[in-house]
C-alpha cells in the first residue's frame, strides 16, 4: 500500500495524526494471569501482545523438537547462569490478512533470540544456576513496532515474576520521514512507527536499559542514510525513556493497589512511596 | 506442513471435462446395497508373524464390498520392548508409541509421505485402545513401537468422492488397526490383560422410500444412502470392558436409546472380530 | 500430550485422592460438588481485527483466546465422476438442482489450528484436540452451510485457538468453551451483491450479520436479558470422568490423574427439531430446555495409566519382604508368589495404575449424565447465555 508521505511536509502530521515525536497510546497491565509466575498485557497503538513468564525453574524434560528460541543466557542445565528461553506465538488472526507462521519461521527465530539475549543481559541470571526462565509471548494483533512491544511486555512480565534485574529494558521504534531513495535533506526523524510507516519508511528498533542511555538492543533492517541514523537513534532513545516512565507507572500502580488490597505487605524502603 | 524433501506427485487425479451429448449411454449403476445381515461383520483374514525382523507382526485383510471396490489391508509390526534411549526420563511403565500411516497409494486421493492430521489422530486413538490392554508396569524404563501401514484403504471404485464418506471410512480403518495391532502385540509376546479388538456400528439411512434408520455393524458407507452416526469400539471381551470409544454423528439427546444400541452393536462387532483374532492366535500356538 | 503429562503426585497421594473421590458423595480437593464447574471469566469481541473473538480465564489461571477470521474464497468446481457417468443429461439436472437447492458446504471451508505453548502443532495431543473440536463443529453438516455465499464463492473460516497459559489441566473444555463463544460472536459482512456475481459486501460493520443468527429481540418482551439468544449454537465439548461409581465433571489435573475413565462429550443444540432422525416429542416440552444433540464422544486416555504405582508392604524389601533368609529357594518362590498377588490384586491404600478399560455401563452413565434434562450440558449452555456478546 503506497503511503502518501508527501502529506507530512504540509502539516507536519503523520497518517494517524501524530507529530513526529509522539508515541502512540501505550496501555499495559501486569499480573493478568493467576497461573503463571509473571504475566503482562501490553498495547502499543493497535499492536497487542501478551507475555507469560514461568521460572526460574528446573529445566523441564526436553520435549521433542520444541524450539526454545535462542538460549541467550547460555545452555540451561549445566551452566552457571539461568537460560532465558523465549517462545513467540504469532496468532494467525493478528494481521489484516491471515498469515500462518510455522514454528520454523526464521523471522520468529530472530525475534526470539533478540529478546532472549537482551533480557539475559539485564536479568541477574547468575543468581539462578542450572535453571530456565521460560518467556512465552503471544501476538494478538500487529500494527508495527512488534519487537519493541514484545520487549516491553517481556520486561513487565519479568518484573511481575520478581526476577531480579538491573533495570527496565524499554524499547521503541524510530524512523525517518523520507525514504532512502528520496534523498531528502530535511527529513525528520519519527518516533514509534505504525505498520503503514514501517512498510514504507526506513526504521530501527532500539531498547535502552532504564534511565541510562545505554542501548541494549538495536535492530535496523532497512536501508537508511548514515547521516539520518544519528537523529533516528536520538529520537528512539528519547522514546525509550518515555516508555520506561510508562512501564514504571504501570508497575507502581499495580504495586500500590496490591498493598492497599493487602495482597502483599508493605516492605521496608517503601515509605517514600505515596499511597493515594 | 508441506513435504519439501521429496518430489511429490499431484495430489489427486484430474479429469478433463467431457462434452458428450449422448444421453443413452447413461449407465445407471445401481448403488450397491448391503447383502449381509445387519449384525454380521465382513469376513476377515488375519495372520501373525509376517515380518520376521520385527518382534511381532500381523497382517489383516477385510474382504471387499464386492463390486470392484477394495477391502482393507493392514500390516502391523511391533518393535520392542526395548530400552529407552538414555536421554529419556525414568518411566515406571512401558511407553507405547503408535504410528499409523496410509500408504501413498492406499486411497483414491494420494497420501503424502508425512503423516496428516487424520493419521495422527488415528494413532492417538490406537494408543488409547492398546494402553488399556497392555500390562504396562511389567516393563519399566522401556518402550515399544507399533507401526501400522494401511496398504489399501477401503474404497469403492464406482462411487465418486461423495461428501463425508472418507470421514466414516476412518472409523473402519481404526477398528482394523486395533485388531491387527492387538494380534501383533500378542505375537510379540507382550503381556496383555486380554486381546482387544475393534468393532464399528453405524446408524444408517438406506436409499429409496423413507425407510427408518437402522443400525448395522461393520458398515460400508457406500452401501447406504447416508450414515447418520457411527461408533468405533475397542473391547476386551473377558473383562467386558471398553478401552476406547469413538462416537461421531448427530443424534438428538432425547434419543439416548439409539446411542446405547449403537455402542452395544459396536461391542458385538468387536466380539466377532475378537473371535477371528483368538482363532488366529490359537492356530499359531497349536 | 496433556494426557501423558507428568503429574507430580506420589503414589500415596494418588491413593488418598482416589479414595476420597470414590466416597459417596465424593470429596474433591477444591470442595466442589461433582457436577460443579470451576468459576471462569469470559469476554467476547476483544480483538477488533477479527470477525469474532473470545477469551476465557479459568480460576486456576488457565487462559485461552480464540480468534475467527473469514476470507472470501472461490469455490472449486468439481469435474468429477458423476458428470462422466451420468452424461450430459445428468449435468443439466445438476444445473437445475443447483437453482433450487444450492446451499451446501464443504468441510474444507473451515480450518482450525490449536496452539499450545511448548508443544509442536503436529504433536499427537494437539492434533487430537483439534480433531475433536472440529469433529464436533462439522458433525451435523449444518455449520459449513452458513459459509456459503453463492455458487462461485464461499467464506473460508480460520479458527485460531491459542492457549495462553501453560496447560495446567487438560485444556479441552476451556478451548471448547472459548471457541463456542468466539463463534457466537462472529460476524460476517452483509452481502450486497446478488446471485452468482462477484460478491460485494457492505462496508458498515454494524450491518454485519452474525454467523449464528439471533432472533430479533422484541422490544418490551418478557426477556430480561438485553440481547436475544441465538437459536442454534456451536457445539460444546465437556470433559467427564469417573472414579469408582462417581461421575465427576470438569476435573482438575490432579483429579484426572486418578480417573478410571475420562470421556469428552460434544453436544450441540439444533434449531429445527423437525430434522431429527427417529422420534420427536420435543414440541410439547418446556421452552427452557435446550434441544440438545449428541455430536461426538471420545474416550480420553486417562493419565492415571501412567502414574507410578505404590509398593505394598508385602513386596517391599524395607519391610522385611526379602529379608535375610532369601537364599533358600523355597522362601524365594513364596516371595515371588506374594509379589505376583501384589501385582495383580489391589491392596487397600496402595496406589496402582488402573488397568483395562471401562465397563460399558459406566460409559453410558457418563453420557447420560451430560445429556439428561436439566443435566450438566443444559446448565453449561444456560451459563453461556449469560455471557454478553457484543
Amino acid at each position: 500500500m503506497p503511503l502518501d508521505t508527501s502529506a507530512y511536509s504540509l502539516a507536519l502530521l503523520r497518517v494517524d495524526g501524530r507529530r513526529w515525536n509522539e508515541l502512540r497510546r501505550i496501555h499495559a497491565q501486569i499480573r493478568t494471569q493467576a497461573a503463571a509466575d509473571g504475566s503482562s498485557y501490553l498495547e502499543m497503538g493497535h499492536t497487542k501482545v501478551m507475555c507469560v513468564v514461568n521460572g526460574p525453574s528446573e529445566p523441564g524434560p526436553r520435549r521433542g523438537g520444541v524450539a526454545t528460541g535462542g538460549g541467550g543466557g547460555g545452555g540451561g542445565g549445566q551452566s552457571k547462569n539461568a537460560e532465558v528461553a523465549v517462545n513467540i506465538v504469532i496468532a494467525g488472526f493478528s494481521s489484516v490478512d491471515r498469515k500462518r507462521r510455522g514454528r520454523g519461521d526464521k523471522q520468529v527465530f530472530e525475534l526470539q533470540s533478540t529478546i532472549s539475549q537482551a533480557l539475559a543481559a539485564s536479568l541477574h541470571t547468575h543468581l539462578f544456576p542450572h535453571s530456565t526462565i521460560n518467556i512465552s509471548l503471544h501476538v494478538l494483533s500487529q500494527d508495527g513496532s512488534l519487537l519493541a512491544a514484545l520487549i516491553n511486555a517481556a520486561t513487565l512480565a519479568c518484573v511481575d515474576a520478581g526476577i531480579p534485574m538491573t533495570d527496565y529494558v524499554a524499547a521503541c521504534t524510530a524512523g525517518s520521514t523520507s525514504t532512502y531513495a528520496a534523498n531528502d535533506e530535511g527529513a525528520d526523524p519519527l518516533l514509534d512507527m505504525n505498520h503503514q510507516e514501517e512498510q514504507e519508511l526506513p526504521g530501527l528498533t532500539v531498547a535502552t536499559l532504564g534511565d541510562s542511555d545505554r542501548v541494549a538492543v538495536l535492530v535496523c533492517e532497512s536501508r537508511v542514510q548514515v547521516s539520518r541514523l544519528e537523529g533516528m537513534l536520538a529520537v528512539g532513545v528519547d522514546g525509550c525513556k518515555q516508555v520506561r516512565e510508562i512501564l514504571d507507572r504501570v508497575v507502581r500502580e499495580k504495586g500500590i493497589k496490591m498493598i492497599q488490597e493487602g495482597t502483599v505487605e508493605r516492605g521496608v524502603g517503601l515509605n517514600d512511596m505515596e499511597l493515594d | 506442513m508441506a513435504d519439501r524433501r521429496r518430489i511429490n506427485g499431484p495430489v489427486g487425479t484430474t479429469i478433463a471435462p467431457i462434452y458428450d451429448d449422448a444421453p443413452e449411454q447413461k449407465s445407471q449403476v445401481a448403488m450397491a446395497t448391503r447383502s449381509r445381515p445387519a449384525n454380521v461383520i465382513r469376513k476377515m483374514y488375519l495372520k501373525t508373524g509376517v515380518t520376521p525382523s520385527a518382534s511381532g507382526s500381523a497382517y489383516l485383510e477385510i474382504e471387499s464390498s464386492g463390486n470392484g471396490g477394495s477391502g482393507l489391508k493392514l500390516s502391523c509390526s511391533v518393535h520392542g520392548p526395548r530400552a529407552l534411549p538414555r536421554s529419556t526420563p525414568f518411566s515406571p511403565h512401558i511407553i507405547l508409541s503408535t504410528h499409523v500411516k496410509f500408504a501413498p497409494f492406499a486411497t483414491k486421493q494420494r497420501r503424502g509421505y508425512l503423516r496428516d492430521p487424520i493419521e495422527r489422530d488415528l494413532g492417538t486413538h490406537l494408543e488409547a485402545a492398546l494402553r488399556g490392554s497392555i500390562i504396562a508396569d511389567r516393563w519399566p524404563k522401556s518402550g515399544v513401537d507399533i507401526i501400522i501401514s494401511i496398504v489399501e484403504g477401503e474404497q469403492d471404485r464406482e462411487i465418486s468422492k461423495a461428501q463425508g464418506i472418507e470421514a466414516w471410512d476412518t472409523m473402519n480403518a481404526l477398528s482394523g488397526c486395533i485388531t491387527v495391532a492387538s494380534a501383533a502385540l500378542a505375537d510379540a509376546g507382550i503381556d496383555c490383560v486380554d486381546t482387544v479388538a475393534g468393532g464399528v456400528a453405524a446408524l444408517v439411512q438406506d436409499a429409496g422410500d423413507d425407510a427408518a434408520p437402522s443400525i448395522v455393524v461393520d458398515p460400508i458407507p457406500a452401501e447406504h444412502e447416508k450414515v447418520l452416526a457411527a461408533c468405533c469400539i475397542a473391547y476386551l471381551p473377558t473383562r467386558q470392558e471398553v478401552t476406547n470409544l469413538w462416537f461421531k454423528g448427530d443424534l438428538p439427546a432425547s434419543d439416548m436409546d439409539v446411542y446405547t444400541q449403537l455402542v452395544e452393536k459396536g461391542i458385538q462387532a468387536s466380539k466377532s472380530a475378537n473371535r477371528v483374532l483368538v482363532d488366529c492366535l490359537n492356530e499359531t500356538v497349536g | 500430550m496433556a494426557s501423558s503429562q507428568h503429574v507430580l503426585l506420589s503414589p500415596a497421594e494418588l491413593a488418598y485422592l482416589h479414595a476420597s473421590l470414590s466416597l459417596t458423595p465424593p470429596i474433591r480437593p477444591d470442595g466442589r460438588s461433582p457436577t460443579q464447574f470451576r468459576p471462569l471469566v469470559a469476554e467476547t469481541g476483544i480483538l477488533p481485527g477479527t470477525n469474532g473473538s473470545a477469551r476465557i480465564c479459568f480460576a486456576d489461571g488457565t487462559e485461552a483466546i480464540v480468534g475467527v477470521k473469514a476470507e472470501v474464497e472461490r469455490t472449486r468446481t468439481r469435474h468429477d465422476f458423476p458428470s462422466l457417468d451420468e452424461g450430459a443429461e445428468g449435468d443439466d439436472d445438476d444445473l437445475e438442482d443447483n437453482q433450487h437447492d444450492v446451499v451446501k458446504g464443504d468441510n474444507d471451508w473451515v480450518e482450525m489450528t490449536v496452539e499450545i505453548p511448548g508443544y509442536r502443532d503436529d504433536d499427537a495431543g494437539t492434533v487430537f484436540l483439534s480433531a475433536m473440536l472440529s469433529e464436533a463443529l462439522l458433525a451435523d453438516g449444518e455449520f459449513t452451510k452458513r459459509l456459503w455465499i453463492n455458487r462461485r464463492f464461499h467464506w473460508k473460516l480460520y479458527l485460531d485457538i491459542l492457549l495462553i497459559s501453560p496447560p495446567l489441566s487438560y485444556p479441552l473444555p476451556l478451548l471448547s468453551l472459548t471457541t463456542h463463544l468466539a463463534l457466537l460472536a462472529t460476524r460476517l459482512p452483509r452481502l450486497k451483491s446478488e446471485g452468482d456475481e462477484d460478491p460485494l459486501f457492505d462496508d458498515d460493520w454494524a450491518a454485519a450479520a452474525y454467523l449464528y443468527p439471533r432472533p430479533a429481540a422484541k422490544k418490551g418482551s418478557k426477556k430480561t436479558t438485553s440481547f436475544a439468544t441465538p437459536t442454534a449454537r456451536p457445539p460444546v465439548t465437556l470433559l467427564v470422568m469417573a472414579v469408582g461409581n462417581n461421575i465427576i465433571f470438569d476435573p482438575s489435573k490432579e483429579e484426572l490423574a486418578v480417573a478410571d475413565v475420562a470421556l469428552a462429550v460434544s453436544v450441540g443444540e439444533s434449531s429445527n427439531p423437525s430434522s431429527s432422525t427417529a422420534m420427536d416429542i420435543e414440541t410439547e416440552e418446556t421452552k427452557g430446555h435446550h434441544n440438545l444433540r449428541i455430536l461426538s464422544v471420545r474416550t480420553i486416555d486417562p493419565p492415571s495409566r501412567l502414574t507410578p504405582p505404590g509398593i505394598p508392604n508385602a513386596s517391599n524389601s524395607a519391610y522385611g519382604a526379602n529379608a535375610a533368609g532369601a537364599k533358600d529357594t523355597e522362601k524365594k518362590k513364596q516371595q515371588q508368589e506374594q509379589a505376583r498377588t501384589a501385582e495383580s490384586e489391589a491392596v487397600e491404600g496402595v496406589w496402582k495404575a488402573p488397568r483395562g478399560g471401562a465397563k460399558p455401563l459406566v460409559l453410558a452413565a457418563l453420557v447420560q449424565k451430560v445429556l439428561e434434562k436439566g443435566g450438566v450440558a443444559d446448565e453449561v449452555l444456560d451459563a453461556l447465555d449469560g455471557v454478553d456478546l457484543n
